[in-house]
């Protein structure tokens, strides 16, 4: 092989660019994960199934098909079939964020139904009614029980998003394509490209790492 | 033998539990304890011990039944509309300790201890955290007041634990196998706390498979089988010259008599 690397054509003003609308589609699609996948995960575990099933069924749509699909669908099929035009930035903020929302609110679901049983029954036996029990006792628990859940969930769509390119959202990875077909240097581009998005990743894992070691403490 | 002039502080009478048409639980039993009274529960396994301490903090449904408490109706079925009614004002005068993660991991020693008080009886926070800090220096963990249920041993949880249900001043402590998960040196620790509240007239139920520890505390002990109560008595007889059959075969089995 002899292919002569060539860096000193990547030029980084367009990439810094993408990272920005990246970070910014990651961030909003983290807030509605984070607020509406909370709330989900209350109407999934509602005793009543009209609530129930519904919301159970929004969850398993975005759990059990490919997100590349669910972007396509949002982009393509949501004008036609609601009549309602919104930009490609906020379509490609909601598609990851109601995908976000669906496997946060399972990791909500999970928390809550992990907080030991003795728990709640200590709570009874101390006069806590049923309100408070929830607010002072369940909830703390649970939220931080997923909060590692959550942060990997959030810098898995920070990874995903990168699917939003092709519907024309000038993210990092756009930008990185653009870059690439103009440079006629794909291989520098991205490889730049994947050490950017594993710049940002990477000490997010290790931050889930050190609350899940905390976690594994706290619980023993 | 004459009835007492006060009435005795709880009285269940005929209680019913099954969890599903196969399991009776609880076969129609029939305990009265006077104030004052330690009474220790032992008995087998699944003989009903521990849903007879949950059923009296109101934690458990009944089939069929009731619970006086102090004199007032507190819990109640009549076995028709499957309901259980129970009366959570009474329930607040009964405190109860558990065997497993007593302590809520998020709060640390003091706001575990204040958070009822400052919850539920809308008392101060200065005010909770001062008796808080007073019972904990009695109990001997003046030093762990800010620290994490994480921090402590398990021994210092369960005590931790017992001062939490103290701070809402209970007329009736439930204790439920409260030193089985401990390792055996930290078992005396707890054990001590408990025999303290009873020098004081504590009135309690226990439930124990440490019969070392039910003949030190018990004023009376009952064993429990198959859902209804086979023997009940002084310690010294139950424990020591038992006559039923039953309890004689089990009592031999836990000090290891035959072997």
């Amino acid at each position: 092989m002899n292919y002569s690397f060539d860096f000193q054509s990547i030029s980084f003003a367009p990439l810094w660019e993408g990272l920005m609308v990246t970070l910014e589609l990651t961030a909003a699609a983290n807030i509605i994960g984070i607020v509406g996948g909370f709330l989900l995960a209350l109407l999934i575990m509602s005793p009543i199934a009209v609530i129930r099933l519904p919301a159970m069924l929004f969850v398993e749509f975005f759990r059990c098909t490919p997100a590349i699909v669910q972007i396509v669908w949002f982009f393509y099929c949501v004008p036609m079939l609601f009549n309602v035009f919104l930009g490609s930035m906020t379509m490609g903020i909601l598609a990851l964020g109601f995908n976000l929302m669906a496997f946060n609110a399972e990791a909500y679901r999970a928390s809550i139904q992990a907080v030991p049983r003795e728990q709640i029954d200590a709570g009874i036996a101390l006069g806590l009614n049923p309100l408070q029990r929830i607010l002072y006792i369940v909830l703390p628990t649970a939220f931080r029980a997923s909060i590692p859940v959550l942060l990997t969930n959030g810098i898995g769509i920070f990874q995903q998003s990168a699917l939003v390119a092709i519907v024309a959202v000038q993210d990092l990875m756009y930008q990185g394509k653009t870059l690439a077909t103009e440079t006629y240097r794909p291989i520098e581009t991205f490889t730049v490209v994947a050490l950017i998005y594993f710049a940002v990743s990477f000490p997010v894992t290790q931050v889930v790492g050190y609350f899940e070691r905390r976690r594994h403490l706290l619980m023993s | 033998m004459t009835a007492p002039i006060t009435p005795p502080l709880v009285r269940m009478q005929s209680l019913h539990k099954s969890y599903g048409p196969a399991i009776q639980v609880l076969k129609g039993l029939d305990i009265e304890m006077q104030p004052g009274e330690r009474l220790v529960v032992i008995g087998p396994s699944g003989g009903g011990k521990s849903t007879l301490l949950r059923v009296m903090m109101g934690l458990e449904k009944i089939d069929r039944g009731s619970i006086m408490f102090g004199g007032k109706p507190y819990i109640s079925s009549d076995g028709l509309d499957k309901k259980t009614k129970i009366d959570t004002e009474v329930r607040r005068s009964i405190g109860m300790v558990f065997q497993h993660y007593t302590l809520f991991p998020h709060l640390n020693v003091v706001e575990n201890l204040i958070l009822a008080p400052c919850k539920v009886r809308k008392e101060r926070k200065s005010d909770a955290t001062e008796r808080a800090v007073g019972l904990l220096t009695r109990f001997g963990l003046a030093g762990k007041a800010k620290a994490y249920p994480s921090q402590l041993s398990g021994g210092q949880k369960q005590r931790v634990a017992i001062a939490r249900a103290l701070m809402l001043d209970p007329k009736l402590m439930l204790f439920d196998e409260v030193t089985s998960a401990l390792d055996p040196e930290l078992v005396a620790e707890v054990e001590q706390v408990i025999l303290q509240l009873a020098a004081q007239k504590m009135p309690m139920m226990i439930v124990t498979h440490d019969m070392w520890f039910a003949k030190n505390i018990a004023s009376r002990v009952i064993f429990c089988a198959g859902g209804v109560v086979v023997e009940d008595g002084p310690p010294e007889q139950v424990l020591g010259s038992p006559k039923e059959e039953r309890t004689r075969d089990f009592i031999d089995r836990v000090f290891h008599i035959r072997q």
